[in-house]
């Protein structure tokens, strides 16, 4: 498809560049935001890059939206993935699974869901070819992922597997939104994983609970310190299963101020990525816990 | 001090905005109505990023132990001085002791009180805008408790006289159309074209979520075009791979009940949105009250452009009349 | 002499506490000062109307779980 630019009123400029998910259009969506960020065009707000699209604001006062979507259109033809580094961080993300709270949650809204007669993790699994859910978080939990986007609400990340098309996991969205979704719930919808910041509304299929914080406004701990939210675009996440020991260690840490991400500094290109997903997981996999 | 009595529905302190932090999901939260709230605060003199109370259907009761200035704009919720009515969009000097009061709300759905000087609270992010969500900014993070005690800050510029009174043709008339201007795209191109015409044709109600985050409306389901979805989108026909939605985007998940997303929405997901609302028309629609009916009118980029500049100077005209 | 409870809110007028509860008062009874008469629903908040004075209700003028606007008539208080 060619890609779509769009007006998001007077003062947005959508770009939809593929209609579906996957890791070249992601990176593409990084190069052509990180090259307009760094030619400090005059009159723009934000730059959003998302998925598979981004979305720009800026002040029309300053620059004409026909002009800045030529602009846009002349960095799609120029921005190129070769050469194309990624400064990112790798980080353990430590998940407790099947977790009380999550569970309880997903248990007051079977009437929401598609499958009223088992948990949103037994639902992911069966429709996923899985045998057990033991099988599916030993999927999620086997190979990192991208931070594809941040958005919703402060600092969630949507979080793309770093694995071939045909060993992705894709579940639907819940068919009728929850008002209520607990703090640091884990979730799963579409191809995406998330983290939701805080307590509220959502959609996704719950599967546990993040043991410590990804946003913070109190900023208390060390890896908040610059900013309330902590994931950022480009991010490597690993989601590590946990037990119950853990997480209240972890909790623990948190309430007293102690708590500090494992992550490890690391630049990497596209092409890292995309020529073998596989051996590139498994160096990351390797720099993080090593 | 402005010791806050009685909290009013939902009062909360609200500047120009936080601007510029979307990439990290921060919504801009800020005034809901910026026309209201920049005369308000042209109308004690402030600074046009001062801090006002923004206040929704039913006023606070505010005890304010230092003498002040304020003007109260937007809506028509009538403001009392010591149970005595005063007109709005005007300069008003209030003493020491004296309480300020409001009466039903007769036309549109919200006021701002800014008072010389501004509404000290401190700066988050740039702003002083609360963001109830997350709890960021403002007086806590909340909105106005009984009991709160208002600090008032030194954002302000010039004296503005007592008895100031905007001219009629600078206020806003609330006794019109809701006539709501759209620009049609984004992923319009997932509905028919069918039901394209019907989101113009008929008239949509406001339902009883309306409020900061955005208003949805209640009419008639909307349908897409038929489509094998996309992978990662989701199995819904409303879900798109997700996505930045811009402020003011109009979404219809599963095509009913289309929510236009507003000052403390989400910065994004996975729903279909289909138009934007113009900037100026975010003021009107701010304006719209639950149960009553809007209608949205599609213009195209340079009716937007052009709407934008006749609200500027608008606003420059008034800065002129204060500064006379 | 009648006085008229006015919704203070625009909403949805609720008689009740919940669907399966009874309603707060029915025309002909006696209310306090302070007595809750009905619930408007709006932004997710329910706010309580409450009779402004002693007497008896003498009529409902909007009907449980219908629109209502800011300053509509709810009831009258005699």
């Amino acid at each position: 498809m060619v890609p779509r630019y769009e007006y998001g009123g007077d003062e947005f400029i959508f770009v939809e560049l593929a209609e579906e998910m996957s890791l070249e259009v992601n990176f593409q969506a990084m190069a052509i935001t990180k090259q307009l960020k760094e030619d400090n065009v005059p009159g723009i707000v934000d730059i959003c890059p998302s998925n598979a699209s981004y979305m720009i604001r800026f002040k029309p006062e300053e620059i004409h939206p026909d002009d800045l979507i030529s602009k846009l259109k002349e960095l799609e033809k120029t921005v190129s993935l070769e050469g194309f580094e990624i400064k990112s961080r790798i980080v353990d993300m430590p998940i407790l699974f099947e977790d009380p709270w999550t569970h309880e949650t997903v248990m007051n809204n079977r009437d929401r869901h598609q499958d009223p007669n088992s948990t949103d993790l037994e639902y992911a699994a069966r429709i996923n070819g899985f045998d057990s859910k033991e099988d599916l978080i030993q999927a999620i939990t086997d190979y990192p992922y991208i931070a594809s986007m941040i958005g919703f609400v402060p600092g969630l990340p949507w979080c793309y597997q770093m694995v071939p098309r045909e060993q992705q996991i894709e579940v639907p969205k819940y068919v009728r939104p929850r008002t209520f979704t607990s703090e640091r719930a884990f979730g799963f919808g579409g191809a995406f994983a998330v983290i939701y910041p805080v307590q509220g509304a959502g959609g996704y299929q719950l599967f546990g609970t993040a043991a410590a914080p990804i946003f913070e406004n109190e900023q208390r701990l060390h890896d908040f310190k610059d900013s309330m939210t902590f994931p950022r675009q480009g991010d490597l996440l690993r989601f590590r299963s946990i037990t119950m020991d853990e997480y209240k260690k972890i909790r623990k840490e948190v309430e007293d101020g102690t708590f500090r991400y494992l992550i490890k500094e690391f630049t990497f290109t596209p092409q890292q990525v995309l020529e073998n997903p596989k051996a590139f997981s498994d160096d990351v996999l390797g720099r993080l816990y090593a | 001090m402005i010791k806050v009595k009685n909290p009013g529905l939902q009062t909360t302190v609200q500047d120009y905005g936080r601007i510029g932090y979307y990439d990290v999901g921060m919504p801009p939260s800020g005034a809901m109505d910026k026309y209201s709230y920049t005369v308000g605060n042209l109308l004690v003199g402030n600074d046009e990023n001062a801090a006002s109370l923004e206040i929704t259907y039913m006023g606070p009761t505010l005890e304010f132990q230092q003498d002040a200035f304020i003007a109260v704009t937007g809506g028509e919720i009538p403001p009392k001085i010591n149970g005595e009515a005063v007109p709005m969009w005007e300069t008003h000097s209030i003493k020491a002791g004296d309480e300020l009061s409001f009466d039903f709300v007769k036309k549109g759905a919200r006021v701002y009180l800014a008072v010389a000087g501004g509404v000290d609270v401190p700066v988050i992010m740039d702003s002083r805008s609360t963001y109830t969500l997350c709890g960021v900014g403002g007086m806590e993070g909340r909105a106005l408790q009984a009991g709160d005690e208002l600090k008032i800050g030194n954002d302000k510029k010039q004296e503005v006289k007592e008895g100031t009174s905007l001219p009629e043709e600078y206020r806003l008339d609330f006794s019109g159309d809701n006539e709501i201007r759209v620009i049609l795209g984004l992923c319009s191109y997932r509905l028919t074209e069918e039901s394209k015409k019907r989101f113009f044709e008929r008239e949509w109600s406001v339902t009883t979520e309306a409020n900061r985050v955005g208003y949805r409306f209640k009419g008639e389901r909307l349908h897409f075009v038929e489509r094998e979805q996309p992978f990662g989108a989701g199995s819904n026909a409303s879900n798109v791979v997700d996505l930045g939605y811009p402020i003011g985007s109009i979404q219809v998940p599963d095509g009913v009940e289309p929510i236009a997303l507003l000052n403390d929405a989400v910065t994004g997901g996975g729903y279909v949105t289909i138009c934007t609302i113009i900037s100026t028309d975010l003021d009107k629609m701010a304006q719209v009250k639950t149960n009553e009916k809007v209608r949205f009118v599609s213009v195209d980029i340079e009716e937007a452009l052009q709407a934008r500049k006749e609200y500027r100077d608008t606003v420059e005209k008034v800065r002129q009349f204060v500064a006379q | 002499m009648a006085d008229k409870v006015l919704s203070p809110l625009p909403g949805i007028f609720y008689r009740k506490p919940s669907p399966d509860k009874d309603v707060y008062v029915n025309e002909g009874d006696s209310v306090k000062e302070g007595d809750i008469l009905g619930l408007v629903e709006v932004m997710k908040n329910f706010y309580e109307v409450k009779a402004e004075k002693d007497g008896v209700i003498e009529k409902f003028h909007v009907e449980n779980e219908s629109e209502i606007e800011a300053g509509q008539e709810i009831a009258t208080i005699s």
